[in-house]
């Protein structure tokens, strides 16, 4: 029987992250062994295995991110198998001086001390401070994104230095494919994805004001065009311009529009150094383009639709709009701060007023979180009813909550957070 | 969450390292175990304990019956067990790239040891 798209979708990423490590540890289970010490060696292949899956989900490349689930589903898992890889690695030299324990405490502290001149502990305890720091360094906020890029690779060199220390304690038959595999990943995601190997030539043919913080801009394909869905984001890196700066830096931006000839609008909105330079961004700078990326209503049925945008987040379903009429009713539910701070506001209203399908419900909400359970529909209004949601995370949170209690099931629920730290 | 259970994690890790460190400080002097009596124990007889069952090694002038700690030597067999029966301070000495093992190992040594290593000794 054949595997529908979705179930591969679904389910890829939780296999490879539960068959992996598995294997592994199948591979080298230790047997006869006093079980502290078996401990210690199974959570070293452990967390071996989920730092390569973690690995293989960092890379953008829109095939695997479509078999994947999508780039977002991709980097939340990237994040949970990193964090418990690293957690397994922390118990790893524990447990193996925990069994020397009690036959002495000398031996104890023998088997973790980092001042042991030998370089199979020195390389397991950088592998494991290099993870450290990385890892800070992604829990810690206001860091630069520039800088914290360059510390997150720390993470990169931690997993390399980590099975030199397997291959420096003798441990080198399954050890050197993995090497190979680690390295490979590396390299693929720093020439393709860091150094814009995979990225398609674009110029910015227009820019144009959205609001006094927003700007829509519309990037003419150089070569043959990316392939994109309306409701799907782009990574792109904006070069110098006669007067502005680009970062040089891949950045996520949703497409507002595409069009014809393969040109795409991207609504940016400055939220971060990088962005807030783009709003002077003039026609002509160079931009490399890879995706796309994400769908947030890739698997839409005939039911009808609830579609809630918080801010800037109303950008995939402007996309949406602008490809052509609707096929099913579709509420729009838009929250925005204030009336000058929302980008497509009196688009959304034209478009409301000649389809009768779309019913836009447009809220100033101020700087607070507004009273969602006024502005939802009732639950009998739900029944039946996909809901695509997109905004900022805590948004987002809120009203999966109160959805939730409306009775709206969790797969009825679509969202996507474009969080990409 | 992940970000508290990184930082809880990684606490208690150092928790954990630094009770390794003070147990190992406060541990009266080094505990040797016990010695079997110091015999000499001659090449040839070093020769017949030659398998991974019963797996003599001499090494700096004293053998060690290494049986019991065969399955938790981390390389792979084949780099160990052919050194059973033989004089492997070399092999000891020379482990990684000229290094010699660690303190660790050395540490674990005298627990194995059964006698002195007498190459030309009479049978």
């Amino acid at each position: 029987m054949a595997i529908s798209a979705s179930t591969l979708q679904r389910w890829s990423i939780p296999l490879l992250a539960f068959a992996v490590p598995l294997g592994f540890v199948v591979w080298a289970f230790p047997t006869g062994l006093a079980p502290l010490r078996a401990a210690g060696i199974v959570t070293g292949w452990l967390g071996c295995g989920l730092l390569l899956v973690s690995l293989l989900l960092m890379l953008r490349e829109p095939r695997l991110a479509f078999w994947l689930g999508g780039l977002e589903r991709m980097y939340r898992w990237h994040h949970l198998t990193g964090v418990a890889a690293y957690v397994l690695l922390l118990l790893h030299p524990l447990a193996l001086a925990a069994n020397a324990w009690p036959a002495s405490r000398l031996l104890a502290w023998q088997t973790l001390s980092p001042v042991t001149e030998s370089w199979p502990v020195w390389s397991g305890w950088l592998g494991l401070l290099l993870l450290m720091v990385g890892l800070a360094t992604t829990f810690i906020p206001g860091i630069r994104y520039g800088v914290w890029r360059w510390l997150h690779a720390l993470l990169g060199l931690g997993v390399v230095v980590g099975l030199l220390h397997l291959i420096l304690l003798g441990i080198d038959e399954p050890v050197l494919p993995i090497l190979a595999v680690a390295t490979a990943i590396l390299g693929w995601r720093l020439l393709r994805g860091d150094l814009g190997l995979a990225a398609r030539p674009y110029v910015v043919a227009a820019a144009r004001r959205l609001t006094g913080q927003a700007v829509e801009i519309e990037l003419r394909p150089l070569a043959d065009p990316v392939a994109v869905t309306p409701g799907q984001f782009v990574l792109v890196a904006f070069a110098h311009g006669p007067v502005y700066r680009g970062c040089g830096e891949f950045h996520p931006f949703t497409i507002s529009a595409i069009d014809r000839d393969g040109a795409l609008r991207l609504a940016v909105k400055a939220l971060g150094d990088c962005t807030r330079r783009m709003l002077s961004i003039e026609p002509g700078v160079a931009a490399r383009v890879i995706g796309g990326f994400g769908g947030l209503l890739g698997n839409a049925g005939a039911a009808p639709q609830l579609w809630i945008a918080g801010g800037i987040g109303v950008t995939p379903f402007v996309a949406l709009l602008n490809d052509g009429p609707l096929l099913r009713p579709v509420r729009l539910v838009y929250l925005y701060r204030r009336e000058d701070d929302a980008t497509y506001l009196s688009e959304l209203r034209a478009i409301a007023a000649s389809d009768p399908r779309l019913t836009l419900q447009a809220i100033a909400t101020g700087n607070d979180l507004p009273d969602l359970d006024r502005l939802l529909p009732a639950a009998s209004d739900l029944s039946g009813v996909e809901c695509y949601l997109c905004g900022p995370a805590g948004l987002v949170a809120a009203l999966q909550r109160a959805l939730g209690a409306r009775g709206v099931a969790a797969q009825h629920i679509h969202f996507e957070n474009f969080e990409f730290r | 969450m992940m970000r508290k259970l990184y930082f809880a994690s990684t606490a208690t890790f150092w928790i954990v390292v630094l009770g390794f460190w003070a147990g190992s400080a406060l541990t009266p002097g080094v505990q040797q175990p016990a010695v079997a009596a110091d015999r000499d124990i001659t090449a040839a007889e070093l020769a017949r304990h030659a398998t991974p069952a019963d797996c003599w090694m001499a090494i700096r002038g004293a053998v060690y019956d290494l049986s019991p700690y065969l399955p938790d030597h981390p390389s792979r067999p084949s780099i160990i067990e052919p050194w059973c029966g033989k004089e492997a301070t070399e092999a000891y000495a020379t482990k990684t790239k000229g290094r010699a093992h660690s303190g660790e190992a050395d540490a674990m040594l005298p627990k194995y040891r059964i006698g002195r290593f007498a190459p030309g000794g009479a049978q």
